[in-house]
């Protein structure tokens, strides 16, 4: 009798296990390897398929949306990229910049996606920003004559590690733009800086 | 010609000696912009020039040559480039830089044939970038205005006057008139072809171009300035 309980127990707690073991194994997921396994998903695709290989194919937003998207944190990249300017843009704008905002990161950057056919990401190594949530990944891209230096920025949060920044050979991407906005928004408002984001999304 | 470029930059130099700045910061500072609406005419120049003589010469220059050709061609530009680099690595009291950089110069010229191939990379020497301007900035001058310079680009006041630097100490002064003017120019296509691809990126992904490039080229002229004040800060411990 207490033989079957235990077993019963012993059923449950597997079962439980089951159920528990993606969450856990999304939890420890460490930066590094999320990184390097973002970069081995994305050549490895390019490299399987040709029709990837090609910069105006359709199949590349597919799985730019796929694999990269779900991957970066969109909304603080445009609160970094928009800076003070942030506090001053209405809920209703803060959405629509970060929808134009994402949409032109993403066009823009999916155009290099083909470029990864000769290409690899080697990860260097973890650094601890300001807590031990917030980290840099260093990489190097090989397969060009001279090496380059790309690190990625991630933040841990309630959907797991997020990128938040990109920078190649030490210059942050999300800086330049920073520059951008705040020159605009000082000229034109923060309706200015939607309606040029808009036009150059072609919208 | 060249007495007029050393009195220029012997001007530069004077008058940067009285914007030295002496404090080491470690947040890049603002692009500091006085002369935006000159800067931004010039930048208009420019890309009339590019679009109108510069892109059709790159495409001949990339329909002419293949791949490997044009790499090679870029290598030995790069090689002599090396030699400034380890000069001014060495300046900026970065000796083991230094050893690396003319180690490099030595590999690729002989084995590396005239530096048409790299192979310096190959067996771990690392090409390192380092210029006139970024000493100055290591050793304490701070950039002065942002500069756009008709058909080069970006600059500053300081990055002027290090790029004057490295013109009157070029050893290709020692060449004909002809030869020099031909090889210059022929570095200049390179570089221009080099940096097309990142071109079309930018144009692509910016919504003020002049804004984006600006930012661009400030943090990594502030970059090499970090890296050589660490590099030399931590050289000097022991």
């Amino acid at each position: 009798m207490s033989k079957n309980i235990r077993s019963l127990a012993m059923a449950f707690l597997g079962i439980a296990f089951l159920v528990m073991a993606p969450v856990v194994r999304a939890e420890t997921v460490q930066p590094d390897d999320l990184v390097r396994r973002l970069a081995s998903e994305v050549t490895n695709a390019v490299r399987s398929d040709p029709e990837l290989q090609n910069p105006n194919s359709p199949k590349i937003a597919d799985i730019v949306g796929r694999l990269i998207v779900p991957r970066f944190d969109f909304l603080r990249i445009t609160q970094f990229a928009m800076g003070r300017n942030w506090a001053k843009a209405t809920p209703q704008e803060q959405k629509e910049v970060v929808k134009q905002f994402s949409r032109l990161l993403t066009r823009t950057y999916s155009n290099a996606i083909a470029s990864l056919k000769e290409l690899d990401i080697e990860v260097k190594g973890t650094k601890a920003n300001s807590n031990a949530n917030d980290v840099t990944v260093k990489t190097q891209m090989i397969g060009r004559p001279q090496p380059v230096a790309i690190d990625y920025s991630l933040i841990n949060s309630a959907g797991g590690w997020k990128v938040y920044d990109v920078t190649v050979e030490g210059i942050s991407l999300i800086a330049a733009y920073r520059d951008e906005f705040g020159s605009l928004v000082s000229s034109s408002g923060v309706s200015g800086l939607i309606d040029v984001l808009k036009k150059k999304n072609g919208e | 010609m060249n007495t007029f470029i050393r009195q220029v930059v012997l001007g530069l130099t004077l008058g940067l000696s009285l914007a030295v700045s002496a404090r080491a910061d470690d947040t890049m500072p603002a692009p500091y912009d006085p002369l935006e609406s000159v800067n931004r005419a010039t930048f208009g120049l420019n890309d009339v020039i590019d679009t109108v003589i510069i892109n059709p010469l790159v495409s001949v220059w990339n329909g002419i040559l293949p791949q490997p050709v044009r790499q090679g061609v870029s290598n030995v530009f790069d090689n002599l480039d090396d030699v400034y680099a380890g000069l001014n690595h060495a300046l900026q009291g970065r000796g083991s830089q230094a050893g690396t950089d003319f180690g490099r110069v030595i590999v690729n010229t002989t084995v590396g044939i005239g530096g048409i191939f790299d192979v310096g990379t190959k067996i771990g020497l690392k090409k390192s970038y380092g210029d006139f301007g970024q000493t100055l900035g290591v050793w304490g001058f701070s950039t002065g205005p942002y500069v756009v310079l008709p058909l080069l680009g970006p600059s500053t006041l300081r990055e002027t006057a290090g790029r004057g630097a490295r013109i009157v100490t070029d050893a290709r002064n020692l060449l004909p008139a002809n030869t020099y003017y031909a090889l210059t120019g022929t570095e200049y296509l390179a570089t221009r072809a080099d940096a097309k691809a990142n071109e079309g990126l930018i144009a692509a992904s910016s919504l003020d171009r002049y804004v984006f490039v600006r930012n661009l080229y400030w943090q990594r002229r502030f970059n090499l300035v970090q890296e050589g004040r660490s590099a030399k800060a931590g050289s000097s411990q022991p």
